[in-house]
């Protein structure tokens, strides 16, 4: 399920319905189709009801969402899925459409400005404009299957270095001589280290920003000055993001004003503060997609996979371990991030509330709408408390997610781990990696 | 600017494949890739063999999805981008190649940061241009043979560049060349406007090849122009400006 190829991005203008484009699936849906998913949709309007989502017989599920209204997005996700215990959750997958939906506008503002967006006077302009968008729209569509879960867990993607100390103060120093409070470095496309200001911006921001860190990373190019705009911050004046690569994965970003320029910066200040740090750069970089340095030790066979979100700070850090030679066979990697996702979304919306706070953007009358859907399902509203734990056994492994004060865990064993030692594992990974490096 | 130098007057032309080079393309490649370097890096030679390297900015110009970022990743071995996305900033892409000079034999290497600025983006945020103006060395002023319109707009293109002193490195690239069958510029066009604008004309196309082959004519040529406006310039005030280090770390 969840294939991220079968899910279609659609943008019309709001109010005359005009399609502005199609992401995501090679090929289109036809006009019609489009047409009548925007008709449905404004009839409910004139009824005086928000059609917000709905599913179809095979598995399907259509959302639908108006920002500033101007624009309407929606997204389609086909029906075909795979096999899997953890499958047609619906309210699942109604939480990713919605976070994909959010994205994507946020995307749009981050490029473009939020006046452009609002304030169109002709479509055809905002349809040329809007093409400008498509690589990090891309990006994001596409992140799901590179072990990124930020843009559904809306908590940055992190990696912990080895020597978070020394990295600190660098992007710290680096910053600052860019006139600049914020700063951070990414490793792989997770954050190994920001200022503190870079944490404070919010957290779809941060998330977004990693996706266009990496999107440029990706390029193989050595240094870039982009103008973006801060969906939450600053939608209608944009500041400039400029970006060195230090060494091949290793990207360091600052949001700063009109001075320094890239030239400047780029010869003068990058080497002076990071040339010492080459080595630990290096170090970094080998931590690799484990996220974690090598002083956190895990219960290598019985861990699959994890993830680690700490709720105050909105970070998390995941990682898939490399399958053991264990029998039967454990899922392959990209299918473990599939599992991961899927568990994520499963527990997040079933059991553990999400403690968002509402998505500015939308009208009033929507965002009411928006906060009853997505409010934690009807599990939790039946009851009093709090779920602290919960688990799931699948055909393909075990699931374990546990809630604290500060933390959420989300683990992946494989079948092997008796399910009476879930437990034991879990709070044993969570506190091995929450121990040592203060995350 | 004074007379251009004819091709392959400076530079050892096709030196590439010249067994004696061997050990200086050997450090940037990797795997019978083209390495990529981080700012932080440059190519590492022994001890004993001191190689200068000489830092240059090039800008890329040019109508929107002519191929600037293309060109860019092609010239440093970069994967060619298969699909078309709007460059809505400023991306430089380092690249070093290695020289040999006629005049004295030495080997050089060329350390050219590549700017890449997409035409949308000029227009919107006034700052870009004066950054990529910025110490510029050469601009490379593209068009496309499969785009009309691209070629016809090179003279605006060139006019933005006219008041800076003379001390940029002027060169006109006509992209896609490949696509012959659906050109819209003939060459009869290109070689005329070769002679009105005394500029010179190279063409490139996506060619299957991934060797250094079909980059190493183009990289020549430029880090010709590029050194022979150097010296000009150090016979005119006796400063040679693109030495940064005295031997590679």
């Amino acid at each position: 399920m969840l294939q991220d190829g079968s899910t279609q991005i659609l943008c019309l203008t709001a109010n005359s319905g005009v399609p502005l484009f199609t992401r995501g699936a090679s090929k289109q849906l036809p006009f019609s189709v489009i047409g009548s998913l925007n008709g449905v949709h404004m009839f409910g309007d004139g009824q005086g009801v928000v059609l917000s989502s709905s599913q179809t017989d095979c598995g399907g599920r259509v959302v639908w969402r108006v920002f500033h209204d101007s624009v309407m997005l929606i997204a389609v996700n086909g029906g075909h899925r795979s096999g899997g215990a953890v499958k047609g959750h619906v309210k699942g997958e109604e939480l990713f459409l919605e976070r994909l939906l959010e994205n994507v506008w946020n995307c749009m503002v981050l490029v473009l400005g939020r006046d452009e967006l609002t304030n169109t006077r002709n479509v055809e302009r905002l349809k040329k404009d809007l093409r400008s968008c498509f690589g990090l729209i891309d990006q994001l569509l596409e992140d799901g299957r590179q072990g990124i879960m930020g843009n559904l867990t809306h908590c940055a993607d992190c990696l912990l270095p080895p020597n978070p100390a020394l990295v600190q103060e660098a992007v710290n120093g680096f910053t600052q001589s860019v006139d600049s409070e914020f700063g951070c470095l990414v490793v792989h496309g997770c954050i190994a280290a920001a200022t503190e200001k870079w944490w404070r911006l919010a957290p779809q921001e941060v998330v977004l920003l990693s996706a266009l860190t990496r999107m440029l990373s990706a390029s193989g190019s050595a240094s870039c000055d982009y103008p973006v705009f801060l969906p939450q911050g600053s939608p209608t004046v944009a500041h400039r993001l400029l970006r060195f690569q230090l060494l091949p994965g290793a990207d360091v970003c600052v949001l700063c004003g009109p001075a320094p320029s890239l030239h400047k910066a780029q010869s003068d200040l990058v080497r002076q503060f990071w040339s010492p740090l080459a080595e630990t750069l290096r170090d970094c970089l080998a931590v690799g997609e484990r996220c974690l340095p090598g002083t956190v030790a895990l219960r290598v066979p019985d861990v699959l996979a994890l993830l680690v979100v700490n709720r105050e700070a909105r970070r998390s850090v995941s990682c898939v371990r490399a399958s053991a030679d264990d029998s039967p066979a454990p899922p392959s990697t990209p299918r473990c991030w599939e599992l991961l996702r899927l568990f994520y979304i499963f527990a997040a919306t079933r059991y553990f509330g999400q403690e968002e706070a509402p998505v500015s953007g939308a009208a009033p009358s929507e965002e009411k709408a928006h906060s009853r859907s997505s409010s934690s399902g009807d599990f939790v509203a039946g009851f009093s408390h709090q779920p602290l734990q919960c688990y799931l056994v699948t055909e393909e492994c075990k699931c374990y997610g546990l809630q604290t004060q500060q933390h959420q865990l989300f683990l992946l064993t494989p079948l092997s781990v008796p399910t009476f030692a879930l437990r034991n594992v879990a709070t044993q990974t969570l506190s091995a990696v929450t121990a040592d490096t203060g995350f | 600017m004074a007379q251009d130098p004819p091709p392959g007057s400076i530079v050892t032309p096709d030196w590439h494949r010249c067994a004696e080079s061997k050990d200086f393309f050997d450090r940037i490649m990797h795997k019978k890739k083209r390495k990529q370097f981080g700012l932080l890096e440059s190519p590492m030679m022994a001890p004993h063999v001191a190689v200068n390297t000489v830092h240059y900015k090039v800008l890329l110009s040019g109508k929107s999805g002519v191929g600037k970022t293309s060109l860019a990743a092609r010239l440093a071995g970069l994967s060619i981008p298969n699909m078309h996305y709007e460059t809505t900033g400023i991306e430089t892409i380092v690249l070093y190649w290695p020289v040999k000079l006629k005049e004295n034999g030495r080997v050089l290497f060329f350390r050219l940061q590549l700017w890449d600025c997409g035409e949308n983006a000029l227009r919107r945020f006034d700052h870009l241009l004066p950054s990529c103006k910025e110490q510029v060395d050469a601009v490379l002023f593209l068009f496309s043979f499969t785009d009309r319109t691209s070629f016809d707009d090179l003279p605006n293109q060139i006019a933005r560049w006219s008041e800076p002193s003379d001390r940029v490195v002027k060169m006109v690239v006509g992209t896609k060349f490949d696509l012959f069958m659906h050109s819209d510029v003939t060459q009869r066009e290109v070689m005329q406007f070769q002679e009105r604008q005394g500029l010179p004309v190279l063409r490139t196309g996506a060619e299957a090849s991934d060797g250094l082959g079909d980059v190493a004519y183009f990289l020549n040529c430029l880090a010709e122009r590029l050194w022979h406006q150097d010296c000009m310039a150090a016979t005119l005030d006796s400063c040679p400006t693109h030495y940064r280090e005295g031997a590679l770390i």
